[in-house]
């Protein structure tokens, strides 16, 4: 995070340069990482092959912060993979939310509240899964 | 499910193979990868729309970080259709959770069936229209320019900037609701929907269209996929092998893309697109009335 904005003070001739130079960054980092980690998880589930029962409810199961801290510990492939999917899902929330800071500092008000708006959308379903859509 | 050796390497190249032909198209491997996990690997359709998505998701960074970093992207307009193709991806994502199998497998038939037309009957006039400066020439609409939607990039074909005004605003939202809509409900990206709309009702260059809506697409399939996720509809294991082989196949398939001819491209893409509509249709038909069509292998 610290490197995203090492160029802001360099380039300061066009500030939109500034948005793009973030999003770039936060897009191959996110790539980068989420590659890397399913590529472990699959290593390892190759190497010692499991079953996997396909319903929601042993899904959600593992969606809770004690079972992904054991799993990472142990270098579970399922929580590997159910991690790397999470990290792969908020990259763009990620860049929505840098978005709208780099537009804060540049100013550009007009486009903080329409990426803005994109965010409450993006929370909107986190809300709708939490109520009603089972 | 039994998660075997076979299983997931099978899965892995199935989704190489799709993610290179979705960028030899320009359309994304979702449109490949879930008939190919639906109709060879026999996985319910809402997982395989889940997965699907989340590729999708992988995809969209990669191929849209590189059009961003040689700023071909118009970000403004990229955030602003956002508003429409988020509300639709979530209006899509609810559907695709209450909806039945044959039914989803029926309309994901059409949606193949009208882009394997599509795929052919679309012309690409841009060359004409950056030579005559046309881009450039068009007047904006109230919102467009309120946003200030206008922008240039470098062409390197044509060796030069373009300028291009953005007008259409109502169209190219409604049409990118409709897009989020289809990417929600499906599994697939829709940039054939919006790159459509942009370059055809909103004055965008082609190249800045599919830029745009490449980096559009993750944030869209992000909300679809929070949807999914949090209903416990993704599944891990199916996922890993499908968003590497895309992000794989997608990577190689930008870079020979250039180097094919496009008008035998085409065909072979009309008729994989018919062929698997028809999969799709045969299945779909199977599971709700019992008629079984000839399987054609598929």
């Amino acid at each position: 995070m610290i490197v995203l904005r090492q160029s802001r003070n360099e380039s300061a001739g066009s500030s939109e340069e500034n948005v793009y130079q973030d999003v770039y960054r936060v897009l191959l980092a996110g790539m980068l990482i989420s590659s890397t980690l399913f590529a472990v998880g699959l290593l390892r589930v190759l190497l010692h092959p499991e079953t996997y029962p396909l319903t929601p409810e042993w899904v959600r199961s593992h969606y809770h912060w004690r079972a992904i801290w054991q799993g990472l510990k142990q270098f579970d492939a399922f929580t590997l993979m159910m991690v790397a999917t999470a990290l792969l899902i908020l990259t763009p929330v990620l860049r929505v939310v840098i978005s709208i800071w780099a537009f804060w500092v540049d100013r550009d008000y007009k486009f903080v509240v329409v990426t803005s708006i994109v965010l409450v959308v993006i929370a909107l379903s986190v809300v709708l899964s939490h109520f009603g859509v089972k | 499910m039994q998660y075997s050796l076979h299983f997931a390497l099978t899965l892995l190249g199935a989704a190489c193979l799709a993610g290179f032909l979705g960028a030899l198209l320009g359309v994304g491997g979702g449109v490949f990868i879930v008939p190919v996990m639906v109709l060879l690997f026999h996985l319910p359709v809402k997982v395989a729309v889940a997965a699907s998505i989340v590729s999708v998701i992988a995809t969209s960074n990669a191929g849209g970080s590189s059009y961003v970093d040689q700023r071909i992207t118009n970000l403004k307009l990229a955030m602003s259709l956002e508003i429409a193709t988020t509300i639709g991806a979530l209006t899509g994502s609810v559907l695709a959770i209450y909806l039945q199998q044959w039914l989803m497998l029926t309309i994901f038939s059409l949606m193949l069936a009208y882009m394997s037309y599509a795929a052919f009957t679309t012309r690409n006039l841009d060359d004409q229209k950056i030579a005559s400066e046309e881009f450039a020439k068009a007047a904006p609409d109230r919102l467009s320019r309120y946003l200030e939607l206008h922008g240039s990039y470098h062409d390197l074909a044509a060796n030069r900037d373009v300028q291009y005004i953005v007008n259409g605003s109502a169209i190219g939202a409604a049409v990118s609701y409709l897009a989020g809509l289809t990417s929600g409900m499906l599994g697939v990206g829709g940039g054939v929907l919006k790159v459509s709309a942009m370059n055809r009702y909103m004055n965008v260059p082609m190249k800045v269209a599919v830029g745009t809506s490449k980096l559009m697409i993750g944030v869209t399939a992000a909300v679809s996929s929070i949807l999914f996720f949090l209903a416990g509809l993704i599944h891990f294991p199916v996922v890993a092998p499908v968003a590497l082989g895309t992000t794989i196949g997608a990577t190689i398939g930008t870079m020979v893309m250039n180097r094919l001819h496009s008008s035998l491209l085409k065909w072979i893409f009309t008729a994989l697109m018919a062929y698997l509509a028809y999969g799709m249709l045969a299945k779909g038909l199977a599971m709700r009335f019992g008629i079984y069509l000839p399987s054609l292998g598929v």
